[in-house]
């Protein structure tokens, strides 16, 4: 069973790489992120495996699906054919390198002690304080990113134009400080 | 508070975007500007003499209650501190008039301020997680600062970055994973302390390979440094300065080092890597530069020159080494934002950073031609100015360690710095001036004083170096110096 998800796991993840459609890549992407999910319910790794299916096979798969909708296509982009011999060629070696190195790595490793126990919210509330500060800080980075690039164009006239932008760029971090 | 830190610029960034609807620029300009200032007197006056008897862990407090956030204060990280809050000082009062056309103003600070919050977090962490989530916030931070001007040059430049990014990170987050499986703990003490009762160098050796990879490409040491010459070019000149300056120090070489030195070890082995790295680094970027007519673009060729220089000092790992890598890292972040905001300067005024249109440029922006040839000088390492003594140290560090060859390459390269820095100065100040240039004026104010202040901490740097040295990087290259047991007293955080 477990090597039946793993097989599929990496089956969909090299499809997702090789194909040349936009649309069916990120449906394979979609696949394999179910695969994974999965495989962390197996290994009673639940909250894991929720958030696979919910964030990266639903949401950023609804994301994907929307911005290849929303992109229309300029003619065949020319490729070198190389691209698709490299791919395959450092997927071997590197799974070689990964059955040698991994071999060894697994009778090392000892028994997980870790400091950090309890549930899954004990141990972000409690002991990991600190990462959500970072990650408050990545996804306000992200929001502010969005809010600066996508402003309206340079206007030599003057700021006038800018006032649409204005409204979104108030609300926007206003709703991030409250949740 | 250590805290303050981090949260001071946060809670700013998330605040500017309204302050700016009511003022679209004297709120934004002044805030920020007070911002780096207070962060600045903060490490000098309170975050200094808390240190003063070594390395402490402070916890952080929520009204009274006692959070799970515990950073570390040591010489190594105030030294970082410093370098970031001086740099982004000097760059906030540049962009004052800088980033008049660019419109967007508050927007713009807003991101300056959550990467360098992202900064600070990432030099004051004690834990390799939190290493990785504020690399992070700062780099996303950095991606939409690159792009900022929105031409498709900028867009390029900054996918490209992102992409190369997003690799490293990987890279790093591969390495972290294996070694939390390992040692069931993130946290530098756990860290240094699993490794050292496993006894597992293969494994060690791999990660260290990851590792290096992943900080190598955010430093832009020379195999991983292709997106450096199209990002920090393309940026505006602000946000070059402190991409060049600062960024690609915090990120890289300073993440780096605390892993390598205080919670791996230096190995020999990790010791030549890191010095034949520098090396190829140091010409590679000199050569590069070299060839170049785009003025932006030969400043980020000379940073990852200037990078094999700090990258050779650190990787020694002798004292001496490390005092001279570090002093190298903080004159590069002076020198190197001191020339960027001048190129700045020269597109703004002439509109072209292309050096064979320049030319006579003196007679007509006098400052910024006097401030640009000081940062030539020192970041080419002439004496007395700072960048001679940092390159001195390494010189002299790598002679002790009888690695005579690399100390003869060092100084080659040092020449061919002085070559092409010679190049951009004639190129573009010196000489007839070009007839479109007549109606050329000197830079505004809060530019110029920018420019000036940082030449002036040049040139301070260069004559009282033994001070610098005694109070600023002695309990820095220290902190690095003791090696793993600075991490092994931190076990139970």
């Amino acid at each position: 069973m477990h090597l039946f998800l793993m097989i599929g796991l990496v089956a969909f993840s090299i499809l997702a790489v090789l194909s040349r459609d936009l649309l069916k890549s990120a449906i394979s992407l979609a696949v394999a992120s179910v695969f994974l999910a999965l495989i962390f319910f197996e290994m009673n790794a639940v909250y894991a495996g929720v958030f696979e299916v919910s964030v990266v096979a639903g949401l950023i798969t609804v994301l994907f699906i929307t911005a290849i909708a929303l992109t229309r296509s300029d003619g065949d982009v020319v490729e070198s054919k190389l691209h698709r011999l490299i791919f395959p060629l450092f997927f071997a070696a590197l799974a070689v390198i990964d059955l040698l190195v991994m071999r060894k790595l697994m009778g090392r490793i000892p028994a997980m002690v870790s400091p950090e126990s309890g549930t899954f919210g004990q141990v972000l509330w409690n002991q990991r304080t600190f990462d959500l500060v970072g990650q408050i800080g990545v996804i306000f980075a992200g929001v502010l990113a969005v809010l600066a690039l996508f402003r309206q164009g340079k206007s030599p006239a003057g700021d006038a134009p800018h006032t649409g932008d204005a409204a979104l760029t108030g609300r926007q971090p206003k709703g991030d400080q409250h949740e | 508070m250590i805290f303050l830190f981090i949260i001071v610029p946060l809670l700013l960034a998330s605040l500017l975007p309204l302050l700016g609807k009511i003022s679209r620029r004297f709120l934004p300009d002044l805030l920020a500007n007070a911002a780096m200032l207070f962060l600045l007197v903060l490490s000098v006056l309170y975050a200094k003499p808390l240190i003063a008897n070594g390395g402490i862990i402070q916890q952080a407090f929520w009204f009274g209650a006692p959070l799970n956030i515990r950073l570390l204060l040591d010489g190594f990280s105030l030294f970082m501190l410093f370098t970031i809050s001086l740099i982004s000082f000097a760059i906030t009062l540049y962009s004052i008039n800088y980033m008049e056309h660019y419109g967007a103003k508050a927007n713009y600070y807003a991101l300056l301020l959550v990467m360098i919050a992202g900064m600070n977090g990432l030099v004051l962490t004690s834990d390799l997680f939190n290493i990785y989530l504020f690399l992070e916030v700062a780099a996303v931070a950095s991606y939409a600062l690159v792009a900022f001007g929105q031409g498709p040059d900028e867009l390029e430049a900054s996918f490209k970055y992102l992409m190369l990014s997003a690799v490293a990170s990987a890279f790093i987050l591969i390495a972290i994973a294996i070694i939390f499986g390992l040692t069931g703990g993130v946290s530098f003490g756990t860290v240094a302390h699993g490794l050292n009762t496993l006894n597992i160098k293969y494994v060690v050796g791999f990660c260290s390979g990851l590792f290096l990879m992943g900080f190598g490409l955010k430093a832009a040491i020379v195999p991983f440094h292709s997106w450096l010459p199209d990002a920090h070019p393309s940026a505006p000149a602000p946000i070059s300065a402190m991409l060049s300056g600062v960024l690609i120090k915090v990120s890289g070489v300073y993440a780096m080092m605390r892993i390598f030195l205080n919670v791996f070890g230096l190995t020999p082995a990790l010791t030549t890597v890191l010095t034949v790295l520098g090396i190829v680094s140091i010409f590679v970027g000199a050569l590069a530069a070299l060839g170049q007519n785009d003025i932006k673009r030969m400043l980020a060729y000379s940073s990852i020159s200037q990078i094999g220089y700090v990258v050779l000092g650190l990787g020694i790992g002798t004292p001496l080494g490390i005092l001279g890598g570090l002093f190298h890292l903080f004159n590069h972040a002076l020198f190197k934002s001191l020339l960027f905001l001048n190129a700045g300067a020269v597109e703004q005024s002439t509109g072209t950073r292309s050096l064979d249109k320049m030319g006579g440029l003196a007679k007509r922006m006098p400052l910024t031609a006097a401030t640009s040839a000081i940062g030539s000088l020192s970041i080419a390492g002439v004496p007395p100015l700072n960048g001679f003594w940092s390159k001195l140290l390494i010189i002299i560090a790598l002679v002790q360690a009888k690695m005579i060859v690399l100390a003869v390459l060092a100084v080659l390269g040092s020449v061919v710095t002085l070559w092409y820095y010679l190049v951009l100065q004639h190129q573009a100040f010196f000489g007839n001036l070009n007839e479109n240039w007549k109606a050329v004026k000197e830079a505004p104010f809060w530019m110029s004083a920018a420019t000036v202040l940082l030449a002036l901490l040049c040139i301070v740097t260069g004559l009282a170096f033994p001070f610098v040295i005694h109070s600023w990087l002695q309990p820095a290259a220290d902190v690095l110096g003791k090696g793993v047991g600075v991490a092994m007293n931190f076990i139970g955080f």
